[in-house]
């Protein structure tokens, strides 16, 4: 190579190198401008899981108003800045970037199980909390890290309360014991899907022993078409269908099971996706009755239940969501909402953000189901974990074009109904 | 035994759908010997279009399919003139990589403008089931499928008797002959493209009914899209609708048995195997893989 | 000697970087850049100095990711012996594929090895059993040297320079040395060097086994840096092209290009998510839009890659200022 090629790239190599530090080198701010606390926000807002991260955004944003209108967080305004964790080498390193260029010492976010798992290692790396809302990665809180902490409920948590519903609830319904229950379990392959069906695999066939008559894993993305397995599933009989959905697919199992005129008692679901999502009711109106969906609370929650300051935030966070996104509080929002409100819990009673203070005012919560939004009560574990058993989560059911909240009956004014459901045409 | 009947209908119906998306890319690839990765983003336009077509104004899609030829045909003109026409002669590589780089700002550009948000559109149709015997369909399904048959059937038309057709097949197969001959090659390439691109946007809209609409969906279908080209053999139409038939049918009997699970390893492998065994497809001429270069 | 200048500035400056600069996000994104960089690189072997263009490479970085997250996880066993063992699987992938697409030419070769890599990616996804399926795996981070768990950057940044200039190394080699030669012979005209006695399918498939295993060590890395394995990302056909990418921007079969590029394109993109993700959410996606667009204009414009057009730059520079 002449001599001047090989000096003309080595001049613009440095002319690079030094250009990107010119503009990224700013003096990284003091973490607090008088009377502010910054923390860092990871979602996924570009990419496929977008429109999600954006809700769960929207949540927190709009919880950081309510507690800015409620003395802020140990006294101070508290305040975002935010990262696109688009796949996990981004969360990664935009965890990274909020720590070092952003002096954030505490992140929360980041609504994915893959994104939660490589965001908290960068933050655990350089001692920074990382605040958990949303993801449900069983192994999240098992790597014995003293700086990672989840509010929301464990995957195995889903799994484990559908088979609570419906072994403790339909089960004596249809007249059968449990481990007479034929479950035929049905989900997409995402890693959400993978999680909560093997929890409720498990428990089904351990706790219960249930008989799992089918098992049949698909990927949401590239099936268009569930005839072959409705056929499948006509032949083994199952009384109750597991099945966790996505999107369409939930409108389109439905839709085609009703086609083929494919009987069983009870289907049920678990999370803000498929028969969770308020567009199943959309798609099917009255068509679409009958589902079972584990998820966080809608119309027929019975208020009075809660405690009183609960109630006057579930109200806040409803209205504020209801004005801001035009909607009801989706899961995503409540998700953030409440892991958004419990980090301020902590901190008001730490008063400050150094880890073994803040560790000790984390495990000092102790609150029963039916204290904060959601009718969440707070325990942690050891190991960071909010309990399952105080993340409470409601079973709805379609009746009308809506989801009712039905289950437990303590906290909801309006019943399950049609149980085991009857033919197609005549459930109303 | 029952059900028989029920998968040969859903192999059928599924395949018109696969077919649609397909004899865009093949002639395409056939003609231009350009691998279009952006392919799935111009069907998840035209999906875009049928959704918001019948959001705003309460247009159903099969009213939108008229109006979304020139739509499309005018997109396919405009991309061919900014960004195809460039590389057209340039290296494989140049032309994969400037796909993909439409491919990911058509993407995103969708993602900013409408969000990533699942959208769905519902005409009266999409819930009309159709019963014969034991087996199920819907009718947008069945109007995808007489479509694309239809679509198909003019386009080999069009190949084999008019002139432009003729000019197009051999620019095809010997691009410096043809221009030797007289051939303006730079317009059979747009024509080709603009083409293409009307197949595929109209798959989007009839789709529209039966699947989900967001920024991503076209990736699902551009990998089938690719397995059914070369399974039927690059630039050959009735291939195209011929191998739709054969991946739907591996898919609908691969779930059935096997479960649904392990159905796309079953045609992917299935195509390697065609990639390994006889690469120019099944109706291709043999040989043809090795002038791809 | 001369022709290494480039190459001695970039990796001369990134050892230094760590004495000087102590920012952990401007670190943080060097590693990127030279991680990317020497994938990309590990890529171009096949690529770009065997005129093998693989659009499924993620296949051998995920084999990589894999064999390092599971040794570790499931064996307990250092993650160096991970990346062996990944190199070894990889190796094997490589040959496999290459033998079996010897004859595909073009698109076909770019479509086998994507449905290489999404074969893979549906196994990982559901084999539960081994893989954790699509939940991924959590990488354990535990300190020490042996176990590649290092809390400060500055290690990392050594680590993945000397993995850079390794395959450097690799490609210097390939272009002065005769297998590299009768390389070049087969990329620029098969029949001819077929007919000249030179073995082609053996040196092909050769590069693409060698171009794996290379690509599996950077996944291997990879895996105990992110700490997080998911088998959507690390088989995805996007990662795939992003390898490809640096290597043809930059320029491809050439040694420093890849380096060139992915300096480019992975400080573009950081530079850009690090301004664009404050705005409002739905705007952040302009930041791919702008990405998208630059690829179609570089890849038009410059096809030769940045190396390539520097040097007709200052070779006509040379030429004007001698006249």
């Amino acid at each position: 190579m002449p001599p001047r090629r090989g000096m003309v790239i080595a001049a613009l190599s440095f002319v690079a190198l030094a250009l990107l530090s010119v503009p990224l080198t700013r003096s990284a701010e003091g973490q607090v401008l008088q009377g502010e606390y910054k923390i860092g926000v990871l979602e996924p807002l570009t990419g496929p899981l977008a429109f999600e991260g954006k809700r769960h955004l929207e949540g927190y944003e709009i919880m950081r108003d309510m507690i800015n209108e409620r003395g802020g967080v140990m006294g101070k305004k508290l305040t975002f800045v935010v990262g696109d964790a688009v796949d996990p080498t981004a969360a990664a390193s935009e965890a990274n970037r909020l720590i070092t260029r952003e002096g954030v010492k505490i992140i929360t976010g980041t609504y994915s199980s893959t994104l939660c798992g490589a965001a908290s290692e960068a933050a655990s790396r350089q001692n920074v909390i990382y605040w958990e809302s949303s993801c449900v990665d069983p192994r999240f809180s098992r790597r014995g890290l003293k700086n990672v902490f989840r509010t929301e409920i464990d995957g195995t948590g889903f799994g484990w309360y559908n088979v609570e519903f419906i072994a403790k609830h339909l089960a004596p319904r249809f007249n059968m014991k449990p481990g007479q229950i034929k479950i035929a379990f049905l989900s997409e392959d995402s890693s959400y899907g993978q999680g909560v069906t093997e929890a409720a695999r498990d428990r089904a066939k351990k706790e219960f022993g249930m008989q799992e008559v089918a098992m049949e894993y698909y990927a949401f993305a590239s099936t268009n078409d569930f005839s072959p397995i409705v056929a499948k599933l006509k032949q083994v009989n199952p009384d109750v269908i597991h099945h966790i959905a996505r999107g369409n697919d939930a409108v389109l199992f439905w839709r085609q099971s009703r086609e083929q005129n494919f009987m069983f008692k009870a289907l049920v679901h678990a999370g803000a996706t498929g028969y969770g999502s308020p567009d199943f009711g959309k798609a099917l109106g009255v068509e679409g009755n009958g589902p079972f969906v584990l998820a966080e609370p809608s119309a027929g929650l019975r208020l009075e239940a809660f405690r009183p300051e609960a109630q006057k935030l579930e109200h806040d966070f409803t209205e504020a969501v209801k004005k801001r996104a035009g909607t009801e509080p989706y899961a995503s929002h409540r998700l953030a909402g409440a892991g958004l409100w419990l980090l301020k819990l902590v901190l008001d009673q730490a008063k400050t953000d150094e880890l073994e203070k803040f560790r000790s005012a984390v495990m000092s919560l102790d609150m029963p189901v039916g204290s904060t939004l959601n009718g969440w009560g707070v325990k942690f574990a050891e190991s960071g974990q909010n309990a399952n058993e105080r993340v409470q989560h409601y079973m709805l059911q379609w009746q009308n074009g809506q989801m009712v909240t039905v289950w437990p009956e303590e906290f909801s004014t309006l019943r399950a109904k049609w149980i085991p459901l009857g033919p197609w045409d005549q459930r109303k | 035994m029952g059900a028989v009947p029920q998968l040969i209908v859903s192999t059928v119906l599924l395949g018109g759908i696969y077919a649609l998306i397909a004899v865009g890319l093949t002639l395409i690839f056939g003609i231009m010997r350009v691998v279009n990765f952006a392919h799935g983003e111009f069907l998840m336009l035209g999906m875009y279009l049928a959704f918001w077509s019948f959001t705003l104004w309460g247009l159903d899609p099969y009213v939108i399919l008229l109006v979304a030829v020139p739509i499309f045909f005018g997109i396919g003109l405009l991309t061919y003139a900014l960004v195809m026409r460039g590389v057209v002669k340039a290296s494989h590589n140049v032309q994969i990589f400037t796909t993909v780089g439409l491919s990911t700002a058509l993407q995103n550009a969708a993602l900013v403008a409408f969000t990533g948000d699942f959208r769905f559109v519902r005409p009266w149709h999409s819930a009309v089931v159709i019963r014969v015997g034991d087996a199920a369909f819907n009718l947008s399904q069945v109007v995808a499928f007489l479509v694309a048959v239809l679509f198909t059937a003019a386009l080999v038309a069009f190949m084999k008797w008019t002139r432009a057709g003729r000019i197009m097949r051999a620019t095809a197969q010997d691009v410096e002959a043809a221009t030797l001959m007289g051939i303006d090659t730079d317009r059979v390439y747009r024509l080709a493209w603009a083409i293409g691109l009307v197949c595929v946007g109209i798959a989007g809209v009839l789709m529209s009914p039966l699947y989900s609409v967001y920024p991503t969906a076209g990736l699902q279908f551009v990998l089938l899209a690719y397995v059914v080209v070369v399974l039927g053999g690059l630039g050959d139409m009735m291939g195209a609708l011929i191998g739709s038939l054969i991946v739907a049918g591996v898919e609908v009997i691969g779930s059935y048995v096997f479960g649904s699970a392990w159905k796309e390893v079953i045609y992917f492998v299935l195509f390697i195997a065609v990639l390994v065994f006889r690469p120019a497809g099944l109706f291709g001429q043999r040989g043809a893989e090795t002038l791809g270069a | 000697m001369r022709r290494d200048l480039p190459a001695l500035v970039l990796f001369g400056a990134s050892a230094l970087a760590p004495l000087t600069i102590h920012d952990g996000f401007l670190l943080d994104s060097l590693i990127l850049i030279l991680l990317w960089g020497a994938v990309s690189s590990a890529w171009n072997i096949a690529g770009g100095y065997a005129g093998q263009v693989s659009l499924g490479h993620s296949a051998f970085f995920g084999l990589g990711a894999y064999s390092a997250a599971l040794l570790a996880t499931r064996w307990n066993q250092s993650p160096w012996l991970g990346l062996l063992v990944g190199a070894a699987l990889a190796t094997v992938a490589g040959l496999v594929i290459g033998y079996l697409a010897n004859r595909l030419k073009g698109p076909y070769f770019g479509l086998a090895t994507i449905a290489f890599s999404q074969v893979l990616l549906i196994l990982a996804s559901r084999w539960r059993a081994v893989t954790s399926g699509s939940e991924g795996i959590p990488v354990p981070f535990r300190p020490g040297l042996w176990t590649l768990g290092f809390s400060s950057k500055v290690p990392w940044v050594y680590l993945v320079l000397t993995l850079a200039v390794g395959v450097y190394l690799i490609s210097r080699y390939l272009e002065t040395s005769r297998p590299g030669y009768q390389l070049a012979g087969v990329r620029e005209d098969e029949d001819a060097a077929e007919a000249l006695g030179i073995p082609c399918r053996r040196l092909k498939v050769t590069a693409i086994a060698a171009s794996a295993a290379v690509t599996s060590v950077c996944g291997g890395l990879w895996a105990q840096y992110v700490g997080f394995v998911d088998p959507f990302y690390v088989f995805s056909v996007d990662l795939s092209v992003r390898f490809a990418l640096n290597s043809i921007i930059g320029g491809i079969g050439t040694a420093i290009g890849p380096f060139v590029g992915s300096l480019l394109i992975t400080s573009l993109e950081i530079y850009l998510r690090a301004t664009f993700s404050d705005f409002k959410a739905g705007l952040v996606g302009i930041y791919l839009i702008i990405y998208g667009c630059l690829l179609i204009v570089v890849v038009r414009f410059v096809p030769q890659g940045l190396v390539g057009w520097i040097g007709e730059r200052a070779r006509a520079m040379g030429r004007y200022a001698r006249a």
